[in-house]
């Protein structure tokens, strides 16, 4: 090709280039109308399910007036787009959102209080009572998040094995640790306990620390996460790998991949996690995949950590009322239910749909619901967000590869939720 | 560097070359070819294994190599039950909407800074460098709203104008570095021939600075084909959205869609190595035959 | 394309041509670079010198050098500093020496080199995601395929883990990006390898020079520039490149794969101090721009610039 013609190309490409990338979005901009319009943004786990796009497209069709237009973001970055776009004041109307922002959040006034919107909203009373907190600061503050789906956490055990050894499911603590040690044989590449210590891993070791009596706040909300409890539970929580020696030797790393696939093909006896991966655990393992509680300390105290999904408004959006709409529909019994039987789903945050069969025949969901009344969330602190996204992975790391102790690891996150 | 050894050396003495030494030397080139396509390919042989596997072979102990049963169930969801054909347009336009941009900017500034004698061109070739030195992280919410308020938010012209921003420095200075390699007295000599200045570039210039054509528009392509910061965050929707932010929402926050994942990735790095392979015909020896001369 | 429009006689005022013509030339890729990086790299420094919280962007105040005593006070920033001087020096030296082998044997001819060129470039080409997850598989502690070779071929008794443990996680991530970026430097300077004249080598040739000198005497000094701004410029990316540890390890195990880059983002986004993940990348920069200045000063000796 002579340069001349390679240049005419060149020219001509960019010519096309240009005249597609002007002439599609103003033929977007020609089709919206005089609705309101409200923009929602959402995370996927799945983004091949199309009951998202259908709760859209359905809630479009019933309500004339007002059309959500969605955007859906990987959740790796959900954070950061957030983030982005408040920074450039272009947040959207209401998004999909985790308790761990929620003390970011409201401190920095970001959030529209609901709580005068749900007092109009006729289905509130469906609401599970003690699941409004979630969505809140402290207990007379406003209600900033509106409950959506949550999960509790569980313990996972492959009932196959422990029937082989003739072992019960685990009613303390001190049990568990046995029994994985018996089932622990790495010359078979079996291992006892699949403990998360990569990112994403503070969940379960939220729940485990709820277990052996450790809480990070106090009745009044002062951090207490440097206490002698919690640093002696942590300490258990890290002899697990350091001298128990019942987790692969990948442990510190291990993300949620690596521990739901080991768990799956045998790597691992007892996993932790919770209702969102029961449907595929169940078609992989059927009747070898048993559940039970987090083992407590105390087999009278059971405690487990819950975490919410809710959604939120946003105190720059021009149609609160309109978004509330949405939000609150998508907290209606039909989309509801919609929601938690899809591949994401989570559990229904409504009193009627958790009370259908459906739920109530399902051990894993089952299991969460009575859960629900004791679970612990986060506490809505400021800091909440920095230790569950990046300093928790790296203080518990350290702690695991004995750079540092129990009770530094400790420290620096009582520190960290002490901020602000 | 045994190749040479094809060549004729020239009037003059003839070099005797041993046969046997000639034989190992095209068996160390066939090794080291060998093995660098092994290190190089490796890792994609074994994901495209795993995406021909069914979830059952996945994680087994010990490792499994060959798929025992085949499936491409993996292929066909990605392209029924996701975007990813429009991804891959969009990828493609702004790709090679970028290359266009690019390779034109920088063969105009390359011309400048290589043949005009301009006050301050330190300062220009220091700030060309400056511009990549802040991580994209930090450089992307004023990007955002410099978009925004021009209103190029999820349009592929959008994205093609910062990724050619970013791409240009390095492009520049390669097809400054090339040209200045092509003496001045050529392009005058030509001129006393009678050209003007550009019948000068296309006849002379321009041919010899094909092979930093090919190498440079090979770096827009790649850089602009993988970009994904700027992708993720200036795309909204399926609209613009590329392949690498395609590629990303098929993780989840409690599942992997690995079928999807090792489908589409495959599938991704076809257009880059096509795209070379067409390119690459212009990294040919010869083409400078005759420049010196004259 | 050029903007001269001269036509057959060059009568135009030379002079008013000799200043017009270049800035007219240079324009498109100026306006381009000033317009859309100008604004956010101006911006960022002025960050360092603000406390700048992204989520009450009015609440911004002045703070001096508040940011830099913060932030160098911080142990995460001097353990980040030293990660990203082993990661950089590392990986780049690295991808310039095998890259410069790769070039010098996809320089040679034999069949099927169209197609291998082609292919071996495909590292280079696959998004990063891509990348990171196809290695985590492959290296996984559990089932990877290189514990697996490893312990088949006898060098491993057990599986390694790889990315849990501190001492091997940067340098498993070296060796991706390495193994990433020798298609560049093959391409980069392949295409200077061919750019050098057949008559010159020839020329050395006929004055008895073998190979290996006429690489070194000859072909080398051809190819530094590019080879300068090649490895400049992949210093830079390098030091400001943190894909891989967002995806593979999230700056760990600890702090061990925490580069400067991805101690600004998690500064930034994860504690949201943005003014703080500024200032470290401001500090990176201006170490960084030490090298570009040496590099000014290469180019002045070879009296280029």
């Amino acid at each position: 090709m002579t340069p001349a013609s390679r240049f005419k190309r060149v020219v001509l490409m960019t010519l096309g280039a240009l005249l597609l990338g002007t002439v599609l979005p103003l033929s977007q901009a020609f089709a919206q109308g005089n609705k309101t319009v409200v923009n929602y943004w959402l995370w996927l786990d799945d983004s091949t399910d199309p009951v998202w796009p259908d709760l859209v497209k359905e809630f479009n069709q019933t309500h004339p007036n007002i059309e959500v237009k969605y955007q859906t973001i990987p959740l790796s970055q959900y954070h950061d787009r957030l983030l982005t776009a408040i920074g450039s004041g272009s947040a959207p109307d209401a998004a999909r959102f985790k308790d761990w922002w929620l003390g970011e959040f409201v401190s920095n006034d970001l959030l529209q209080p609901l709580t005068s919107y749900i007092q109009q909203w006729p289905g509130s009373s469906d609401v599970i009572q003690n699941l409004w907190s979630t969505g809140k600061t402290s207990a007379d503050s406003p209600v900033y998040m509106l409950p959506a789906q949550y999960i509790t956490f569980y313990l996972y055990y492959r009932a196959d094995r422990l029937k082989a050894a003739g072992l019960e499911p685990p009613k303390t603590f001190a049990e568990f640790v046995q029994e994985a040690k018996t089932l622990t044989d790495p010359a078979k590449k079996q291992y006892g306990f699949a403990l998360r210590g990569g990112a994403g891993g503070q969940d379960q070791w939220y729940a485990f620390m709820l277990a052996l009596g450790c809480h990070l706040v106090d009745g009044s909300g002062a951090v207490v996460a440097d206490s002698q409890a919690c640093v002696d539970a942590n300490q258990k929580y890290i002899d697990l790998f350091r001298v128990d020696k019942v987790t692969p030797p990948t442990a510190p790393s291990d993300g949620f991949a690596q521990i739901i696939g080991g768990f799956e093909s045998g790597i691992t006896t007892f996993a932790a996690h919770h209702v969102g991966s029961s449907k595929s655990l169940t078609e992989k393992l059927g009747d070898k995949l048993g559940v039970t509680n987090v083992p407590p300390a105390d087999p009278n105290k059971p405690a487990t950590m819950m975490a919410m999904s809710g959604n939120v408004v946003f105190g720059s959006s021009k149609e609160k009322q309109a978004a509330f709409t949405f939000i609150s529909w998508l907290d209606s019994q039909g989309p509801m239910d919609k929601m938690s039987r899809s591949a994401n789903g989570q559990l229904p945050v409504l009193a009627s749909v958790a009370s259908e069969p459906y739920y109530q025949n399902n051990p894993f969901f089952k299991l969460s619901l009575e859960q629900a009344n004791y679970a612990v969330a986060w506490p809505p602190l400021p800091g909440v967000g920095y230790v569950a996204s990046q300093l928790w992975q790296a203080s518990m790391q350290q702690a695991l590869l004995g750079q540092i102790t129990s009770q530094q690891m400790m420290t620096q996150i009582a520190t960290a939720l002490k901020q602000k | 560097m045994t190749g040479a050894s094809q060549r004729s050396t020239g009037l003059g003495r003839t070099r005797p070359r041993p046969r046997f030494r000639w034989r190992w030397g095209r068996a160390g080139l066939a090794v080291a070819i060998l093995g660098w396509l092994t290190f190089a390919l490796g890792p994609y042989v074994w994901m495209f294994l795993t995406s021909l596997k069914p979830k059952s072979e996945l994680y087994t102990s010990p490792v499994q190599v060959l798929p025992h049963s085949v499936t491409f169930l993996g292929y066909k969801l990605l392209f029924t039950t996701t975007p990813f054909l429009r991804y891959f347009l969009n990828s493609a336009i702004v790709s090679a909407g970028t290359v266009a941009l690019a390779t034109v900017a920088a063969v105009l500034a390359a011309y400048a800074l290589s043949r005009f004698r301009i006050p301050g061109k330190t300062y220009i070739l220091i700030g060309l460098l400056v511009t990549q030195l802040i991580p994209s992280v930090l450089m992307v919410m004023p990007l955002f709203l410099t978009l925004r308020t021009i209103g190029l938010l999820n349009t592929w012209w959008g994205l093609i104008l910062v990724d050619t921003a970013f791409a240009l420095p390095f492009t520049t200075y390669l097809l400054t570095g090339f040209m200045d390699a092509v003496p001045k007295q050529l392009d005058e000599a030509a001129m006393i021939d009678g050209c003007n200045e550009i019948t000068a570039f296309r006849w002379v210039l321009a041919p010899l600075l094909v092979p930093g054509i090919a190498a440079s528009s090979t770096y827009v392509f790649i850089y602009s084909w993988n970009e994904f910061i700027y992708a993720l965050t200036f795309t909204s929707t399926t609209v613009s959205r590329t392949l690498p932010v395609g590629l990303r929402t098929f993780i989840g926050e409690y599942l992997i869609r690995w079928d999807l994942l090792t489908a589409g990735g495959v599938i991704s790095v076809i257009p880059t190595i096509l795209f070379f392979m067409l390119v690459q015909r212009n990294l040919i020896a010869g083409l400078t035959a005759g420049a010196v001369k004259g | 394309m050029v903007r001269t429009s001269a036509p057959r006689s060059r009568s135009l005022n030379p002079r008013l041509r000799r200043r017009l013509v270049p800035a007219l030339l240079l324009a498109p890729a100026a306006l381009l670079l000033v317009l859309v990086i100008g604004y956010p790299l101006v911006r960022a420094i002025l960050l360092t010198f603000q406390n700048f919280n992204m989520l009450q962007p009015s609440r911004t105040t002045w703070v001096g050098l508040q940011n830099f005593v913060q932030v160098f006070h911080n142990p995460v920033f001097w353990i980040a500093m030293r990660n990203t001087l082993v990661w950089v020096a590392s990986a780049v030296s690295l991808q310039l020496v095998f890259g410069f082998i790769g070039a010098l044997l996809l320089n040679q001819t034999f069949f099927g080199r169209d197609v291998v060129r082609g292919v071996l470039l495909i590292p280079w080409a696959t998004p990063s995601v891509l990348v990171a997850l196809m290695w985590m598989w492959m290296l996984d502690g559990n089932y990877g395929i290189v514990n697996e070779l490893l312990v088949r071929v006898g060098i491993l008794k057990t599986f390694f883990p790889f990315l849990s443990s501190p001492h091997t996680a940067l340098p498993t991530l070296i060796m991706i990006d390495v193994w990433q970026g020798i298609p560049f430097f093959a391409v980069m300077l392949l295409a200077a390898l061919q750019a050098i004249p057949l008559e010159l080598e020839q020329a050395a040739r006929v004055d008895g020079a073998n190979p290996a000198q006429v690489l070194w005497h000859v072909k080398v000094p051809l190819l530094l520039p590019t080879i300068l701004i090649t490895t400049i410029l992949r210093l830079i990316w390098t030091a400001n490149y943190m894909d891989l540890m967002f995806v593979m390890t999230n700056g760990g195990p600890g702090y061990a794969t925490t580069t400067m880059p991805f101690f600004a983002y998690t500064e930034a986004y994860r504690r949201i101090h943005f003014s703080t993940g500024a200032t470290a990348a401001f500090v990176q920069a201006l170490l960084l721009g030490l090298v570009i200045i040496v590099y000014i000063r290469i180019l002045r000796r070879q009296q280029v610039v």
